[in-house]
């Protein structure tokens, strides 16, 4: 904190080095400095997470609360709704991410070529959907993806299907959806980071590696990927969070019904923080079952980035 | 050394600008508390009003402030669009964490959820009995309103179902408008089965996860997912049970096209895809927006369970209004209020001619747009069947959870489609998840 001062009073050194009330009122100036970010970190980030933590020793029904302990916690094993949602997660999260991360690391290897032409058309055309918004398409997805959308449409006139796939009717095929459209919006965003990590990659490296002889593929498992490690290991980390905190999809494809009393079919759809929302706005207000729900999404994704940075390896 | 002393300034601005945004804030409300004391006697303030959908909620409070506007210049109103989801979101927010500015006066609440808030948040709402006369409201929003002996809200528009068909799809297939006046579900099963057959076109759209139907033949019979002192009755629920049991049948039959969401649900019969549609009276809106189907369109009475003690009429959704306690203009808002919506005979004939909203205000049905013919509906009188029918809904004590028993049950309907779980099995296991979740 005091090293902003000496820079900016050069000229004084001799004043400066002698006087050593005045270095502490300086460092009173870089603690006045520094305040404010910390002031506003302590109250808009730590307070709520202790006061979220006590708040999920609650029950509450709306300003009605009594102590429960860790009461909510044990009633969460017992939750089907929570673990459906838990599941649901889950499988989003094994089958969804992988997927795309393996797209996103195909096409920045592909993309990343030289001899191929219109190379920025084509990493602008993929990175595209990462800046539309994440309700608008949704609702498009969903348009596309009705009985009668545009998708059966076009699989029924190419002869690949005979009847329409009740893509958002039937819990396998409303989970698909989801993940085809995550994987349409979220594939670029990651594709970009490879992208980036693969400027690093000296050329020199698959030079020789041709002279040897290496095959494409070989190049891609044993130069692209271990060059591409650190990244890979922070896209995943990062599409896990996304992942276990999934909510605009879920909410967005399965809002509406006359009421919509599940979250897609039979649920299949619920996630963890629709469930959230859920405990919060649409059922009997119980904030705090809400918190220790939240915190378990913390926990979870806790676990999952310590086990990806162990298996990763990554040991400096 | 230039760039720290740039980052530091811009620091000192931020904080600044920051600062001065909360001061800006302070003041702002400062100037809204110095209207207030000042304002009941002389009727002078600002009511603002949160409520969601433009085209029928909104526009409602517009003509309600011109028609208190008139009588009063010098009352402002703020009415506030929210998306329904929106205005209960704000709503939790901030009753639970207790701040009073920035409250509206008035909210819109839905009936279903209308218990949870006033349990929820004691102290929140205005008491409006006695300022209010609630006799003259249909009794069953009257009672949804009412906690403790104490009346909370203003009954708004109701959620009469009805049994809308299409005339032409049903003569085709041989029935007359006699032949659908009060029947049970199982005849709608047969009949739809017959419109399949003779036009091919499906009876009903149906959302495989939409508990809407179900709470239409719930209430229909007196029943809920809960008994008057709010206890669970879901697996020993015989309404309940048969209603499960219809829901498989319709599937089964082969006489829905399967929509989801809203959007479908509403577009399977404006294309002409459905031959009829069995809901609350707040979709009027809905069909006649399809102009070409005019005349080609009738109302029924919504069709009964098999069971003792179900009547053909029902409801569905509905809301009403509610003070809040801690509103800067709370005496001037119920004023408003009890001058129109509990007193303005005129301004629910128009709401009716314009918007098609049926008010639960009993003197107004009595009005002559509630005895117009509609050309829409083959010049039926739709309004008043639908205002005879208000009369004949059961009262059921929606609870605190429609919405955790509504979710609880449709999820277990995909097993009973299936026919992976009897019904018994079914509604024992969502009884089971709904006790675990409410904490009973």
């Amino acid at each position: 904190m005091a090293e902003i001062t000496p820079n900016s009073l050069k000229k004084n050194t001799k004043f400066f080095k002698r006087n050593k009330s005045f270095e502490r009122s300086l460092n009173i100036y870089g603690w006045i400095f520094v305040s404010i970010a910390v002031i506003l970190l302590a109250i808009f980030l730590f307070y709520p997470i202790v006061n979220s933590l006590i708040l999920s020793t609650m029950s509450s029904k709306g300003i009605v609360q009594k102590f429960v302990g860790l009461n909510n916690y044990k009633k969460l094993f017992h939750d089907e709704v929570f673990l459906t949602g838990l599941k649901n997660t889950f499988i989003f999260f094994i089958i969804q991410v992988p997927i795309m991360l393996l797209l996103a690391l195909i096409l920045a290897a592909i993309l990343n070529d030289k001899t191929i032409k219109f190379r920025g058309v084509f990493r602008t055309g993929i990175f595209l959907p990462a800046v539309t918004s994440l309700v608008a398409y949704t609702i498009l997805f969903k348009m596309m993806f009705s009985l009668d959308g545009f998708i059966n449409k076009g699989l029924l006139s190419m002869h690949i299907i005979k009847n329409p796939i009740p893509w958002l009717m039937d819990p396998f095929w409303a989970r698909v959806t989801v993940m085809i459209a995550m994987t349409w919006r979220w594939t670029g965003y990651n594709m970009v980071f490879y992208l980036s990590g693969l400027q690093n990659v000296p050329d020199e490296l698959y030079e020789a590696a041709d002279i040897d002889g290496a095959s494409k593929m070989q190049q891609f498992f044993h130069i692209t990927i271990p060059m591409l490690k650190p990244i890979i290991v922070f896209t995943s980390v990062m599409s896990t969070i996304g992942t276990l905190q999934l909510f605009d999809e879920p909410m967005n494809f399965s809002q509406g019904g006359v009421t919509g009393a599940t979250i897609g079919p039979g649920n299949s759809l619920l996630t963890m923080s629709v469930y959230i929302y859920n405990l919060c706005f649409k059922y009997m207000p119980n904030f705090g079952y809400a918190a220790a729900v939240s915190y378990v999404i913390v926990f979870l994704v806790a676990i999952l980035s310590i086990i990806q940075f162990k298996v990763a390896g990554d040991k400096k | 050394m230039k760039k720290r002393m740039l980052s530091i300034l811009l620091v000192m601005v931020l904080a600044v600008s920051l600062l001065a945004g909360c001061g800006k804030k302070e003041t702002s409300s400062n100037q809204e508390q110095q209207q207030q004391p000042q304002a009941p006697a002389e009727k002078t303030g600002k009511i603002t009003i949160w409520a969601w959908d433009p085209n029928f909620n909104i526009a409602i409070m517009n003509e309600a402030k011109e028609r208190y506007q008139k009588e009063n210049p010098k009352v402002e109103f703020e009415i506030v669009e929210m998306a329904k989801a929106d205005v209960e979101q704000k709503l939790h927010t901030m009753l639970q964490s207790g701040v009073k500015d920035g409250l509206p006066d008035i909210v819109l609440i839905e009936d279903y959820n209308a218990q949870k808030y006033l349990q929820s948040y004691p102290g929140a709402f205005a008491d409006l009995t006695g300022k209010i006369d609630h006799s003259k409201f249909a009794n069953y929003k009257v009672s949804l309103m009412t906690l403790d002996g104490k009346v909370y809200g203003v009954p708004f528009d109701s959620g009469v179902s009805g049994f809308f068909y299409r005339t032409d799809y049903l003569a085709q297939a041989g029935y007359k408008p006699e032949d659908l006046n009060n029947i049970t579900w199982d005849k709608f099963i047969e009949i739809g089965k017959k419109v399949k057959a003779k036009t091919g076109k499906a009876m009903l759209g149906f959302g495989l996860d939409d508990g809407g139907l179900m709470r239409i033949m719930l209430q229909s019979a007196g029943q809920w997912y809960f008994d008057k002192d709010g206890n669970v009755t879901v697996a020993n629920n015989e309404a309940l049970k048969e209603a499960v049991a219809t829901y498989k049948k319709i599937v089964d039959a082969g006489i829905i096209k399967k929509t989801s969401g809203w959007n479908e649900w509403v577009a399977a019969f404006n294309k002409g895809d459905t031959a009829s549609v069995v809901t609350g009276v707040w979709i009027v809106g809905s069909v006649k927006a399809e102009a070409s189907q005019s005349g080609k369109w009738a109302v029924a009475p919504t069709p009964k369970l098999n069971v003792s003690g179900s009547v053909n009429a029902s409801n569905l959704g509905g809301s009403s209004w509610y003070v809040l306690e801690n509103g800067k203009s709370k005496d001037i808002a119920i004023d408003f209020l009890n001058k129109i919506y509990a007193g303005d005979n005129d301004f629910y004939q128009k709401i009716l001619v314009d918007r098609g909203a049926v008010g639960t205000y009993m003197p107004a049905q009595g009005g002559e747009a509630y005895s117009k013919e509609d050309a829409f509906f083959g010049n039926q009188k739709v309004y008043t069947d639908f205002s005879g029918w208000i009369g004949n809904i059961p009262a059921v004590n929606y609870g605190l959870y429609t919405y955790e028993a509504d979710a609880a049950i449709m999820a277990v309907m995909p097993d009973v489609y299936s026919g992976k779980l009897t019904v018994d099995a079914a509604l024992k296991k969502a009884e089971d998840q709904l006790k675990n979740q409410i904490g009973k």
